[in-house]
């Protein structure tokens, strides 16, 4: 009797044992990668343009002011008592919104007030657009706007779709880092380094060509400000003055080494509007001579910079 | 009825050790078949095999089904609710950490205030998720949930910092916050849900399921108990003896409770899923796809027109809410019938309606440089803005989940109440069939050997 009692006992301890099996199962501590937060379409081996670069003109050349006047060239605006002006909202220094006013302001911002001024008579007959860089020339030749002052580079390429103004400033490729992090010039940079820039610009192919820096692209580049405070690039290129205003965010960034590109800035206008790029011609010579520029410069860009005077206009004819 | 002596021992005291006897008691008991009082034994243990199988499937299926009732009130149904209200408060957050980027230094820190609210609900979900896993699936996405969070907050709070001081880079930071929500914590929060609401529908479909086997017991033992009285009656020459009757009467006790109780169960199973768990799970979509518009109108503003791909999103998240077979449309399709929920979901659609109509003129002026309007416009105090319709929306679709939650538990708690006493009930009942077919048969069995 006591061996069947025994049977039985170590056949409950069985089933009581497979009962705590057959419960939840043991779970082991899950791997995970260690996050970061990245912005949306960065692309870390972006593909590099190879074509030849478009040297067919000389891109600074614009149309010699003659003797347009103020409502000659108004005679081409859509409205002409409101003037459309494309301009950026979130270029810090250049065109951005102060975020303690919620105001524009910045460098495109004051030349393009002085520009309306002389063509409207009223600094407040103008309507803002904000607009991405890749919006620009659909912008003005569809009418959505009179003139872009957006940080705009005179290419050969863009001649071709719109009209320029003089230029009103002269910019150039250069690198932002981290204040003591070795990187003072192009020439230190090695294949181990990243370097972010904007997607669909001129930057990642100038990077590519004098450096052997790996390009890291990113749709907007205010992005790349944020990727070089978490360390993800070392190093940021872009235009000088575009450098400037997100070194002035951070007291550890410093923008370093020369220019290696050119990029003068111009105001564009439709394609065919050649009168209206006359008679800002003729503004931005007054504003060159009477000081209103180089106050404008100094006020933005002076000290970061450095000190700088106007770029000398060219014209074709 | 006069005291019935105890039944004769069926082993002889000298038995001898060993497989031998085994066989020799077997061969003994099946000569002894042959005579009526070891018939009526073998009748007594068939009947005590087919009522103990019906006690006992009884049971456990009776248990089964007041355990997944208690599953879908607390664990699995907790995991499912967790990955809701994670899956919303996750929502909630990014389009409040949003808004609140917009009206930073404005005198009101509401939205700042459920910005915090909404990651309390979040954290508190997530930790009760991670209690409630139960496969190495859900168990990773709740572990990448947690190492996102702090990611995420850190980001709102870098963004939040540098908008203080006035550097615009804090715009960056929040798009940067809001893209590792929508691209990573939301899909995850909404793949655990899935998984949860997988789990509780599998567990559900069994709480609905007829005990068929318990049914068959029962009618087998029925049939046998009916066959052996009528058998003994003409072997023995009696009428119907107490015991016998008595164990037929508690196994039709038992066949009845057992469906009564079943049926009762489903349908009010049933009704919990249509009346609570349908309309919460909608409203709850409402409500996310309702957050995250929110969240991609304030981007759109925050991105200060260089990030298009905000107003795609939002166009996709509000298409998804009050399109023509938006949530909305099936929500008032569905309940608009509905005494309790027809106005609050009525109301809704209106409220929805003129925010996405708002919307609509915030991008206008932001597209012709009024950015200031378009924000006040947007996320401002007063009556116009389109803080107030989302606000308004966002309450009555609050209200109507306040409504379907507390008839979800209504409904459960009936399906408890039903199956209340089921399994102790059944459990007695069988046991009085077997003891009464035990002693029914053991007193004619007692006959022979008196």
């Amino acid at each position: 009797m006591i061996r069947h009692k025994i049977r039985w006992a170590t056949a409950l301890a069985v089933c009581l044992l497979m009962a705590a099996c057959s419960g939840p199962a043991n779970l082991d501590p899950p791997e995970v990668d260690v996050p970061t937060a990245l912005p949306e379409d960065i692309d870390f081996d972006p593909e590099i343009s190879t074509a030849p670069p478009d040297d067919s003109c000389d891109p600074v050349a614009s149309y010699s002011p003659g003797s347009v006047t103020a409502a000659d060239a108004r005679a081409l605006l859509g409205d002409r008592d409101r003037i459309a002006v494309g301009i950026s909202q979130s270029t810090n220094l250049m065109g951005y919104r102060d975020p303690v006013t919620g105001d524009l302001a910045g460098f495109d911002i004051d030349i393009a007030k002085a520009v309306v001024t002389a063509l409207m008579g009223d600094a407040t007959k103008v309507q803002w657009v904000p607009m991405t860089s890749g919006e620009r020339e659909e912008a003005v030749n569809s009418g959505r706007v009179d003139m872009v002052v957006r940080t705009m580079t005179m290419t050969c390429g863009r001649w071709g779709d719109v009209e320029f103004s003089s230029e009103y400033y002269h910019g150039g490729q250069r690198l932002l880092v981290t204040k003591g992090s070795g990187i003072a010039s192009l020439a230190d940079l090695t294949a181990e380094h990243r370097v972010c820039t904007g997607r669909s610009s001129t930057s990642p192919r100038n990077i590519a060509d004098q450096s052997r820096a790996q390009p890291v692209t990113v749709p907007d580049f205010n992005d790349c400000l944020v990727l070089l405070q978490q360390g993800v690039v070392d190093a940021i290129t872009t235009d000088d003055c575009i450098l400037a205003g997100m070194a002035i965010q951070d007291p550890r960034l410093e923008v370093v080494g020369d220019a290696f590109s050119e990029e003068p800035y111009g105001i564009a206008f439709a394609k065919g509007d050649v009168d209206l790029a006359r008679f800002v011609n003729g503004v931005l010579e007054d504003m060159r001579a009477d000081g209103t520029w180089q106050s404008i410069y100094d006020q933005w860009l002076d000290a970061h910079l450095g000190t700088a005077t106007p770029p000398s206009p060219v014209y074709q004819d | 009825m006069s005291v019935q002596a105890p039944p004769a021992p069926i082993q002889t005291p000298q038995e001898a050790p060993g497989a031998a006897s085994g066989q020799r008691r077997l061969s003994r008991a099946v000569a002894a078949l042959r005579y009526t009082p070891g018939q009526l034994r073998g009748i007594l243990a068939i009947l005590v095999v087919l009522i103990l199988g019906a006690g006992a499937t009884a049971l456990t299926s009776v248990l089964g089904k007041s355990a997944v009732i208690e599953e879908t009130t607390t664990q699995s149904g907790r995991l499912s609710v967790a990955a809701l209200d994670l899956y919303q408060a996750l929502s909630q957050a990014d389009s409040a950490a949003a808004s609140s980027y917009l009206t930073a230094g404005a005198s009101s820190e509401e939205v700042r205030e459920t910005y915090r609210e909404a990651l309390r609900d979040a954290t508190v979900a997530l930790s009760t998720a991670a209690g409630e896993v139960k496969t190495p699936e859900d168990a990773e996405l709740v572990a990448r949930m947690n190492t996102h969070m702090p990611v995420y907050t850190g980001l709102v709070e870098s963004a939040r910092t540098f908008n203080r001081l006035g550097e615009p880079v804090g715009a960056t930071y929040q798009r940067q916050a809001s893209t590792l929500m929508r691209n990573e914590m939301l899909p995850d929060a909404n793949a655990l849900q899935h998984n949860a609401i997988d789990q509780l529908n599998e567990a559900r479909d069994s709480a609905e399921s007829f005990p068929w086997l318990t049914t068959v017991l029962t009618a087998m033992a029925l049939g046998v108990l009916v066959w052996a009285q009528l058998w003994m009656t003409r072997k023995t020459n009696r009428v119907f003896n107490l015991g016998t009757v008595g164990a037929t009467v508690a196994l039709i006790g038992v066949a009845g409770w057992l469906v009564l109780v079943a049926l009762a169960s489903a349908s009010h199973t049933a009704r919990s899923h249509e009346e609570g768990a349908d309309p919460l799970e909608l409203l709850a979509e409402a409500h996310i796809a309702a957050q995250q518009a929110r969240a991609e109108e304030s981007l759109v503003l925050i991105a200060r027109g260089e990030d298009g791909s905000a107003e795609e999103r939002y166009a996709e998240q509000i298409a998804l809410l009050t399109g023509d077979d938006g949530l909305l449309a099936q929500l008032n399709a569905a309940y608009g019938e509905d005494p309790e929920l027809a106005e609050a979901l009525a109301a809704a659609q209106e409220s929805a309606g003129r925010w996405n109509a708002g919307h609509d003129e915030v991008i206008k002026l932001a597209q012709e440089g009024e950015y200031t309007e378009a924000v006040a416009l947007a996320v401002g105090e007063d009556e116009q803005s389109l803080a107030t319709s989302f606000d308004e929306l966002d309450e009555q679709l609050t209200e109507a989940t306040d409504i379907s939650a507390e008839r979800f538990v209504a409904a459960t708690g009936d399906a408890r109440r039903a199956l209340s006493g089921a399994a102790v009930g059944l459990s007695a009942l069988c046991l009085v069939a077997l003891v009464s077919a035990a002693i029914g048969i053991q007193m004619r069995v007692a006959e022979y050997h008196a």
